[in-house]
């Protein structure tokens, strides 16, 4: 009968093939399927994990200021000018730069000032962040990176003192040529002195304590060699005032935080490069909504910063980025259009 | 013949939208359904295989959604995209926690990834109907897994079996929250193939591929997790325990994934018909990690 041969013969065959395939599984059980070389999947951002740390230590390096080591397995590495959100017990987000030393991976150390009539978060920190309490920080993230440079100028108010202080420490260790205009309301208030005129001298280093001697002389500012790169972090007013003295078309680098605006904003213009086109982002207009009037079939999805789905890459312009997902190197080139928006007048994306 | 068109129910569609989640993976252990290694990496077969998937349906999908003309579907499968994005980024996240526990899935993620981004992939195909086909062919494949997803979403948020032998909490959270959108988008897939193609050959030959497709990972992975896992001495896995689990209620039963299948292939199916929309709602509005972790 043939067609029991048939059957016998197939059969015979799927025997012989799963014996075959079994013993060659058998020394390499991963055979027979290729694999990417640069793995995709387990490298992910963590983005769904909360990243828990332990209050390990609380110091007092200045009259209302207090200092607390916060104790993490894995922390992610940083750089000076990095910031961490610290989610609050009561679950205000705040941001604070981080000030200790980027080569202890088990720690990072946040500084922050009691502010009486502020907006609750430094209260919270004061008053709830005790020794064994263990909350979540999100970051770090860096908006305001130290730039390889021969020359750098600092200028510090109060707390601002913060992300310098690790940017001071790397311009030493780099050998550069740095001062720092270090301001504050009396030298008691001012954390970190010590250490900050053991780092620098006299010749580095200029305190100016308003109760000793008013406010700090910014004139030189205005003198500097176009390769200082000229870093400010204090008051609102102090960062102003470093913006009028520098010289015409210069602007130094500032670190401000505010509440993070989440809606809103100024109209600015975007250039869709590849569809050729250019439109106005109105102020109460998401970039997304207006590009999907030229670009229906754009996508996107949650509308909130955290899916991922509308991120596109970023040709020309300086990005207001809103989300809560991308990495620092993703930024650097990319951005969620549903939430971000532009700080300047113009984007070019590559749409 | 009313019987042979897909007909869906209409009470079960809701509005999609992307949750934010947060998982806390630090006290999960590595057998995380306790004493039951098997088990445990049945259902951890699931973390190896949906980054990369779900990461793949996103991209299929985008490609798709130009040719969507209809408003509601289109909103449908924008909804869609993003919570099979967050699902992927969710899974992706245990992947760090197992490598910490001493098993690190890498070489088998690595190929699934290849599966996925090259042979699933964009091929240099000739625009028009070429390049169409093959995307008629993935979202054809999609529909078929979702499902399989949709089979599994409903299991897990009835699989009381779990909590009786003390699974992990976060462990059975994320599986649930996860189960519980697949349930509530369950039919989004299917429609969209639908919409854009629906023939009955397409979505018998993509089922059988699909379903030959994760039944190979599915074994492939479990014997690869119990081969690696440092704490055990005798790795063996076989098909019978998986019946023997599944007769216990930890995994699914055999004869009702048996049974899925004449039904996915019926001319009437139609998603809405199978799963609880209402209980996937109750479920995300009380899930700790879909509601911000608490």
């Amino acid at each position: 009968m043939p067609r029991f041969t048939t059957v016998a013969l197939v059969a015979g065959a799927a025997l012989l093939v799963r014996r075959a395939v079994r013993s060659r599984m058998s020394t390499a059980p991963l055979w027979p399927m290729p694999a990417l070389d640069t793995p995709v999947s387990g490298y992910g951002r963590g983005s769904t994990v909360p990243r828990k740390v332990l209050v390990a230590g609380r110091a007092t390096p200045a009259e209302g200021v207090v200092e607390l080591r916060l104790e993490g397995a894995g922390l992610p590495a940083w750089q000076p000018g990095a910031h961490v959100d610290l989610v609050l017990p009561s679950g205000l987000v705040r941001q604070y730069s981080l000030c200790g030393d980027p080569d202890d991976g088990d720690a990072y150390t946040v500084a922050t000032r009691l502010i009486e009539d502020g907006r609750g978060g430094s209260r919270e920190v004061h008053e709830q962040l005790h020794e064994g309490v263990e909350i979540e920080i999100r970051g770090p993230r860096n908006r305001f990176p130290l730039v390889d440079s021969p020359a750098y100028v600092f200028v510090a108010g109060g707390i601002g003192i913060t992300p310098v202080l690790p940017m001071l420490r790397a311009a030493e260790a780099a050998g550069a040529d740095w001062r720092l205009v270090y301001c504050g309301r009396s030298r008691a208030t001012m954390p970190y002195l010590e250490e900050i005129t053991r780092l620098g001298g006299d010749d580095r280093v200029t305190v100016v304590a308003e109760d000793e001697s008013g406010f700090p002389e910014l004139e030189f500012l205005g003198r500097l060699p176009a390769d200082t790169a000229v870093y400010c972090c204090g008051p609102d007013g102090l960062m102003d005032a470093v913006g009028a003295a520098m010289p015409e078309g210069r602007a130094p680098r500032l670190e401000r935080f505010t509440a993070a605006a989440t809606v809103g904003g100024t109209a600015f213009e975007v250039e869709l490069r590849r569809s050729g086109r250019t439109l106005t982002v109105a102020a109460d207009q998401s970039l997304l909504s207006a590009v999907r009037e030229e670009l229906p079939g754009i996508t996107y999805s949650c509308r909130q910063g955290f899916c991922g789905t509308c991120r596109q890459r970023v040709l020309e312009g300086e990005v207001d980025h809103r989300d809560e997902l991308l990495t620092d190197d993703e930024r650097a080139d990319s951005m969620l259009i549903c939430v971000s928006r532009c700080s300047g007048k113009r984007l070019v994306l590559d749409l | 013949m009313s019987n042979t068109q897909p007909a869906p129910v209409a009470s079960e569609h809701v509005e999609l939208k992307a949750r934010k989640v947060s998982f806390d993976w630090e006290e999960t252990p590595l057998h995380w359904v306790p004493g039951d290694p098997f088990t445990t990496h049945t259902i951890n077969v699931l973390h190896l295989l949906l980054p990369a998937g779900e990461r793949w349906f996103v991209h299929v999908y985008k490609q798709a959604l130009p040719y969507i003309t209809d408003d509601r579907l289109r909103e449908d499968v924008i909804g869609f995209i993003g919570q099979e994005a967050i699902h992927s980024q969710a899974h992706d996240d245990v992947l760090p926690h197992l490598r910490k526990l001493g098993l690190d899935p890498t070489p088998y993620t690595a190929q699934v990834d290849w599966f996925f981004e090259k042979l699933l992939g964009d091929r240099t195909l000739p625009p028009g109907r070429p390049r169409r086909w093959w995307l008629m062919e993935r979202v054809a494949l999609i529909a078929a897994i979702e499902h399989y997803t949709a089979f599994l979403g409903d299991w897990v948020l009835n699989a009381d079996a779990l909590d009786r032998v003390g699974a992990d909490p976060t462990m059975l959270d994320l599986l649930r929250w996860h189960g519980a959108e697949e349930v509530e988008h369950r039919a989004v897939a299917f429609e969209l193939f639908m919409h854009l193609d629906g023939g009955y050959r397409r979505r018998a030959r993509t089922w059988a591929l699909a379903f030959s497709a994760l039944v190979f990972l599915w074994q492939r992975g479990i014997r690869f997790f119990m081969e690696n896992d440092p704490s055990l001495l005798d790795p063996k896995a076989s098909f019978a325990d998986f019946v023997r689990k599944g007769r216990q209620g930890v995994l699914p039963s055999t004869p009702a994934m048996l049974r899925s299948i004449p039904r996915y292939l019926s001319r009437a199916y139609h998603p809405s018909q199978e799963g609880d929309t209402a209980q996937a709602m109750a479920y995300l509005a009380s899930s700790p990690g879909a509601n911000g972790g608490r």
